[in-house]
């Protein structure tokens, strides 16, 4: 017996995808086995397409059942014409969906009850999703966040300016260079950039240097660099952080010239 | 049927490494705050004022922050992304690829194996070079953005992101071509 899953990944520990049809893989399953094969879906930007390359994905693995965030009645139509069953507002990660399945914990999708489907059902399903999910990046970010707020407040209240004159010089493309550099060897939430910013700011550092940490902060990622190079190559990944180091430099000094003529 | 290897591993790991880089750092300030009371406690008293300053007043803009997160989640989920960035060609091409990098959320490291796949299915590195500069530009984040600097910094500043993006996107998709 197997089932076909929307998914953002090729294994079972992906994310289940948040709609069929726009989703990167299906991954079908034999549940007696549990081998499985992830199916790459192609786009074409609206998801119709792949939405159709989908169904006909599952039902020449003869899948018995689909697993999905979302699936639309213009999809589930021909599934439900195959007596494929539809399991919508899954989420989690594939494996989870599978033994959700299993326990018959999962409900049907709309379609089955109303053959007409009702897109409130949908939406309020949707809406928890994107509330889950957006609490869960926050919840990522936030420590973060308290952290650097703190170490701000440390800077502020033990760092004299004479202290913070004596590294950032007065020179500005000197002190753009600085501010840039340490923007590049920074990760984490831009919103820490923006406090770090702020304060360096207010103590009278160049707003060129504040400005190229702030652009470098989310542009070049030092610390991500042997990750980005695994996946993209030298080739990709230096010249991408190079440039973006290089152009701050410009883009710091044109967003302050521009904002002293407008102001 | 055939199993694939379970690619996850590496994720797993790298937010793991996270995790535990992110507890080291709050371990970290936490104790440089016990350190520094034995040096200075007015001082110290006085940073966590600063401190409560700051959260509070960031407070509001990242409630909206939130709101808008929330918003961008509903509207575009994240298996939309690489829809956005296909293998259009032309000016079509380029914007899909910003709009797919300014809406797209959470850690970079996350992206990559999708960026990796996508490469392999031969869309340019123009294009995926453009998406992950155009990240830079963090829409939800506007309103923290706007409360430090301003209006006028952040729509200029975030142009100017917008315009670089396309030259680190060209240069990038030149350096790939050029073969040493």
């Amino acid at each position: 017996m197997k089932i076909a899953v929307a998914a953002n990944g090729p294994d079972l520990d992906a994310e289940i995808g948040h709609r069929l049809g726009l989703s990167p893989y299906l991954i079908v399953i034999d549940l007696n086995t549990m081998d499985f094969e992830a199916v790459s879906i192609s786009f074409d930007g609206t998801g119709a397409g792949a939405g159709i390359g989908a169904v006909a994905i599952a039902l020449e693995k003869n899948a018995c059942a689909i697993l999905a965030g979302y699936v639309s009645p213009a999809i589930a139509k021909p599934l439900l014409e195959h007596n494929v069953e539809i399991f919508t507002s899954v989420s989690g990660s594939v494996r989870d969906a599978i033994e959700g399945y299993r326990k018959g914990e999962l409900r049907n999708s709309v379609y089955v009850s109303e053959a007409t489907g009702k897109d409130a059902r949908r939406d309020k399903a949707d809406m928890a999703h994107a509330l889950k999910r957006t609490a869960r990046q926050f919840a990522s970010m936030l420590p973060l966040l308290v952290g650097v707020i703190l170490l701000v407040g440390l800077f502020q209240a033990f760092i004299s300016k004479e202290v913070l004159f004596s590294i950032f010089s007065g020179q500005p493309f000197f002190d753009t260079f600085l501010g840039a550099s340490f923007g590049s060897i920074s990760a984490g939430n831009p919103v820490n950039s923006y406090v770090i910013g702020d304060a360096l700011a207010k103590l009278e550092v160049s707003p060129y240097a504040v400005t190229a940490l702030i652009v470098t902060w989310v542009t070049v990622g030092i610390v991500q660099l042997p990750a980005e190079i695994a996946a993209l190559g030298w080739r990709f990944a230096l010249s991408r952080n190079l440039t973006a180091f290089i152009l701050a430099t410009p883009i710091a000094f044109l967003t302050v010239s521009i904002l002293r003529i407008l102001i | 049927m055939r199993s694939r290897p379970d690619t996850s591993a590496k994720t797993k790991r790298n937010s793991r490494n996270r995790f535990l880089r992110l507890w080291a750092f709050i371990v970290g300030v936490l104790t440089l705050y016990a350190i520094l009371f034995s040096v200075s406690s007015a001082r110290v008293v006085a940073a966590l004022r600063m401190s409560e300053k700051i959260m509070l007043q960031i407070a509001l803009p990242l409630l909206i922050a939130f709101i808008i997160m929330v918003v961008l989640n509903f509207l575009s989920g994240p298996g939309q992304i690489p829809g956005f960035l296909g293998q259009r060609k032309g000016i079509k091409g380029t914007m899909f690829s910003s709009v797919a990098g300014i809406l797209s959320m959470g850690p970079v490291y996350a992206w990559y194996p999708l960026l990796k796949g996508l490469r392999e299915k031969n869309v340019s590195d123009f294009h995926l070079a453009n998406f992950l500069s155009n990240r830079a530009i963090k829409p939800f984040l506007f309103p923290v953005m706007v409360f430090y600097f301003g209006w006028t910094f952040t729509l200029i500043l975030n142009m100017l992101i917008l315009a670089g993006s396309l030259f680190t996107a060209k240069i990038v998709n030149i350096a790939g071509k050029r073969r040493l």
